[in-house]
């Protein structure tokens, strides 16, 4: 399974939108359902799944999947 | 009784288990009951030695050991403490440390960054302490240098060097002095300073009749600077001898459940909500007490919860896991705790017996209270104070009633305030105020939907008509409008839904708009 994958089953856990309907402009509160905790908890099964440590502060400023997926490259970068 | 009898008595009884436990670098840290009590009389002796004996002090920062020594260095020496919410625009900070006429801060270094507007926007401010080590984000390179900032600027380990140094102690406060004042959500827009005393605090503690054995775990959370944590996490764990485990961010509340193995958690809703989606997403063949492990830590056992309504589904959702979850229910005006649900004494859909404290009445349905937990009022703001409080009975702005057993439950709301699954309670009005200064925004409702704000945005039709503007050019517009409201907001604040209207909202007979009927998108008939 690729990163992005990977990185999609987990999103598909906290919503009920396929991973292959998700595209890097969805949005995850917008789009997905999201609320502000799911995505914390969600942020934190990408830490334990990829081993990266998040900064709070910058990933308040994420909105779709494809600005958490850059992130998640630049941190395992 | 005050907090500073409850918490001298568990610091005696109990002074060699560990009180607060937490995570450096991912490693447990502990301190025990007689060590958090030393360090905590170092502050207050040391806030005594520095003038600042009977002042207001606030505090900005997540939850952590130094925050709490801090919080009860004030309020047992007899300051106010007045715990603001880190997340808040500096401006806002700035407003509330005014408001509240706080003269001394304390500052976790994480928040650092704020120095700067707090110091020149606080004229009343003569002191900063900084809580704790520098973090990377505050001491890294580049950062801006806080020690040299200002002689207003000091840090909690050189305040408790001058308590440790001073040999004379604060005395015990009065049980009518205020302890703490707790800024919650006003409907007209400006958030109101509810004063509590020394007994009300102390009061809600004790007639919460929760039993627990001394040294069980309870993983804090919540945000400190709400009273449902403040209270029941801290202070009523400390009057059990429970070790409060510090969560250091939300997103580790999962790996924390794990590290930590609770044996009860105070939460809002929304959390469960979250914990529930992990446990309905893993394979089902994991036999549930393994799932129950992986996910709440093995030894959960209690869930607490208050804040906004949990459907009655997650309870047994979680009872099949071992866990019992049990809703309360109160507001910072009542210390915050009215009713709960008990382990030995509960029903699913109430929100539990009123405390032993407490006195109910109901006024067209509204719930009033009476009871030494209620508030002195909100600081100086009399008319608020006096439109609450009416003859000492506290008017809720909940609906409810009481069943045949005496279980409270709640069916509506009077005040204009949105509940949202996280225990925030958002003005509407606050936000659409700021949303009224887009250009393109004619007319906007701010209204609450699942878990999150939706703007409902009549777009100013001159503006659109100027620019030429299709739909989906003024939708696009308005987005762009709402991520850039959004950056500057703390999550619970943020707009996640937004609805473009075709026609202007409906409204009263004073041009007011009709708030009730806000979803309805029909043009009005001459």
């Amino acid at each position: 399974m690729t990163r992005e994958e990977q990185f999609k089953e987990i999103v598909a856990q906290y919503c009920k939108v396929l991973p292959e309907d998700m595209t890097e402009n969805t949005r995850f509160r917008e789009d997905l359902g999201f609320s502000s905790l799911d995505f914390m908890s969600f942020l934190g099964e990408l830490e334990d799944t990829f081993d990266v440590e998040l900064e709070e502060e910058e990933v308040l400023q994420v909105l779709t999947l494809g600005e958490a997926l850059a992130l998640l490259e630049r941190m395992e970068a | 009784m005050v907090i500073r009898d409850i918490l001298e008595e568990s610091m005696e009884k109990f002074s060699k288990l560990q009180a607060v436990k937490w995570l450096k670098k991912k490693e447990i840290q502990e301190r025990s009951y007689r060590e958090l009590w030393e360090r905590v009389t170092k502050v207050r002796k040391g806030l005594l030695a520095e003038g600042f004996a009977g002042k207001h002090i606030a505090l900005i920062g997540t939850s952590c050991v130094e925050w709490i020594e801090s919080y009860l260095g004030i309020i047992t020496g007899g300051a106010v403490a007045v715990p603001l919410d880190a997340a808040l625009p500096a401006k806002e900070l700035v407003d509330l440390l005014n408001r509240s006429d706080s003269e001394g801060l304390f500052l976790s270094p994480r928040h650092s960054a704020l120095l700067e507007m707090l110091l020149a926007g606080c004229p009343k401010l003569q002191k900063v302490w900084m809580l704790g080590e520098p973090t990377a984000a505050s001491d890294g390179e580049g950062a801006w240098d806080w020690r040299k900032a200002s002689e207003r600027m000091d840090s909690q380990d050189r305040l408790m060097e001058a308590g440790e140094n001073s040999g004379e102690d604060a005395l015990c406060p009065e049980p009518e002095a205020v302890a703490t004042i707790i800024f919650t959500s006003g409907t007209t827009g400006k958030s109101k300073g509810v004063m509590l005393t020394q007994r009300n605090l102390a009061e809600n503690v004790l007639a919460v009749n929760y039993r627990a054995k001394p040294g069980s775990v309870l993983l804090s959370v919540l945000p400190i600077h709400h009273a449902f944590c403040l209270v029941m996490d801290w202070l009523k764990g400390f009057s059990l001898g429970a070790t409060v485990c510090v969560n250091d961010s939300l997103l580790h509340m999962v790996r924390n459940m794990g590290i930590f193995q609770p044996d009860v958690m105070l939460m809002v809703p929304m959390m469960i909500e979250t914990l529930c989606k992990r446990l309905a997403a893993a394979d089902p063949a994991i036999p549930k007490k393994a799932l129950a492990a992986n996910v709440f830590g093995g030894n959960l056992k209690i869930i607490f919860t208050g804040g906004a309504h949990l459907d009655p589904c997650y309870i047994v959702l979680l009872a099949g896991y071992g866990v019992e979850v049990l809703e309360g229910y109160g507001m910072s005006e009542c210390s915050p705790v009215i009713s709960c649900n008990m382990p030995e004494d509960h029903k699913d859909g109430s929100i539990g017996k009123p405390l032993a404290n407490v006195c109910l009445a109901f006024e067209e349905g509204e719930i009033l209270v009476k009871g030494s937990s209620v508030m002195k009022g909100y600081y100086k703001m009399p008319e608020e104070t006096a439109e609450t409080l009416r003859d000492g009975w506290l008017h809720t702005g909940d609906k409810g009633y009481l069943d045949e057993e005496g279980f409270l439950y709640i069916n509506g709301r009077i005040k204009n305030l949105i509940i949202l699954s996280n225990g925030e309670n958002i003005s509407p009005e606050e936000i659409e105020n700021k949303l009224a200064l887009g250009a393109l925004v004619g007319e906007v409702i701010v209204t609450g939907e699942a878990n999150g704000l939706t703007a409902r945005i009549y777009p100013d039709q001159e503006v659109a008509a100027r620019e030429a503007l299709t739909e989906e050019e003024i939708r696009a517009k308005l987005q762009e409008f709402l991520d850039q409201y959004n950056k500057n907001e703390p999550t619970y604040r943020r707009i996640t839904g937004l609805v473009v209207r075709k026609h202007p909202f409906l409204r009263s007979t004073t041009q007011k708009i009709r708030r009730q009927e806000a979803l309805i998108d029909e043009p009005v008939l001459p």
